[in-house]
């Protein structure tokens, strides 16, 4: 009966753990020279927006990133990101993988530049 | 322009003007955007009026279709070019806050005056460099058929009272000096114009220094 328990507890365990993986967000962030015209930076969205992995995007001028949020269980090669950013017309400086949603990203630099703004 | 506005009805005549006049700057606008990138633009100054259509094949190249129309040409005529184009970016230079662009292009059209019909041709050269507060240009069009000539030049400093962000609507004061060859008053000008946009529109009005009204709009999509 014991161990009728232990593998009912192991078992939970592994599903909440292969839940939990599939729920992970992976978001790349990618630090871009050139950003500096709204108007001329629509681009980056477009096209992000036609790459079938792309979750959410976001563009922000003064922190001189885009964020791609990709769709679970889905990836975009590094080569790939930088190719989209260059035929945009703008030249990628880094790039890193975060776990970060474009939402708490968002959050994040919104907090940074409110306590920013107050210092 | 404000001889045919004379011909219509008034209250369309005051429509199309508003919207005109709502919408103004070609000159300011970039000859190629991005991969896939469709531009809509459309153009009114006191004694010309232009539009163009633009496609960019990608962040180096575009195609166009558009019209010129400049009232009182040469004093007495009126001239109406409607082209097609092909713009190049010639260099770009992305730094950490700031980008410098310098663009060519040229293409052929047909060219109507009160007199005659002509095979035009057309060519022009834009520089730029833009941070997020502040904006300078140059830009030099030039067209020509078999008897006539007709040159816009015109330079450009904005300045950005606020660093705008993406999804955030920018707000810019831009000078002008402008001089338009071979039209009627060839005189250069100054105007003041105030910009507006955003990633999907764009919109700059403004006032010549002898009062004269112009602007400019233009559609991302």
């Amino acid at each position: 009966m014991n161990h009728s328990i232990k593998l009912f507890f192991v078992a939970l365990s592994l599903i909440f753990a292969l839940t939990a993986k599939a729920e992970e967000v992976n978001s790349i962030e990618v630090e871009v020279n050139g950003l500096v015209c709204a108007f001329c930076a629509q681009g980056i969205t477009s096209a992000f927006a036609k790459e079938p992995q792309t979750q959410e995007v976001l563009v922000s001028l003064e922190h001189r990133l885009v964020a791609i949020e990709l769709k679970p269980g889905t990836d975009m090669s590094d080569d790939r990101v930088t190719e989209v950013l260059v035929d945009a017309g703008y030249d990628v400086v880094g790039m890193k993988r975060t776990q970060r949603s474009v939402a708490m990203i968002r959050e994040t630099m919104d907090t940074n530049t409110s306590s920013h703004h107050h210092e | 322009m404000k001889q045919w506005l004379l011909g219509l009805p008034s209250g369309a005549a005051c429509l199309l003007t508003l919207i005109m006049l709502s919408i103004s700057a070609p000159v300011s606008a970039r000859p190629v955007t991005y991969t896939g990138g469709q531009v809509l633009v459309a153009d009114v100054h006191p004694d010309s009026m232009a539009w163009r259509y633009g496609y960019s094949g990608s962040f180096r190249w575009s195609a166009s279709v558009g019209g010129l129309y400049v009232d009182d040409f040469q004093g007495q005529e009126t001239l109406d070019i409607n082209y097609i184009r092909g713009a190049r970016l010639l260099k770009r230079w992305n730094w950490p806050k700031a980008q410098a662009n310098v663009f060519v292009w040229g293409g052929v059209g047909h060219a109507r005056t009160a007199s005659k019909s002509d095979i035009s041709g057309h060519a022009g050269f834009q520089a730029d460099f833009e941070t997020r507060r502040i904006y300078t240009s140059v830009v030099s069009e030039h067209y020509e058929g078999p008897s006539w000539r007709y040159r816009t030049d015109t330079v450009a400093l904005g300045f950005a009272p606020y660093e705008h962000d993406f999804d955030k609507t920018a707000l810019w004061l831009v000078v002008k000096g402008m001089r338009a060859t071979h039209s009627k008053d060839d005189d250069p000008k100054s105007a003041l114009m105030l910009r507006l946009f955003n990633p999907k529109w764009w919109l700059e009005v403004g006032v010549h220094d002898n009062g004269d009204l112009l602007g400019n709009v233009m559609f991302n999509f």
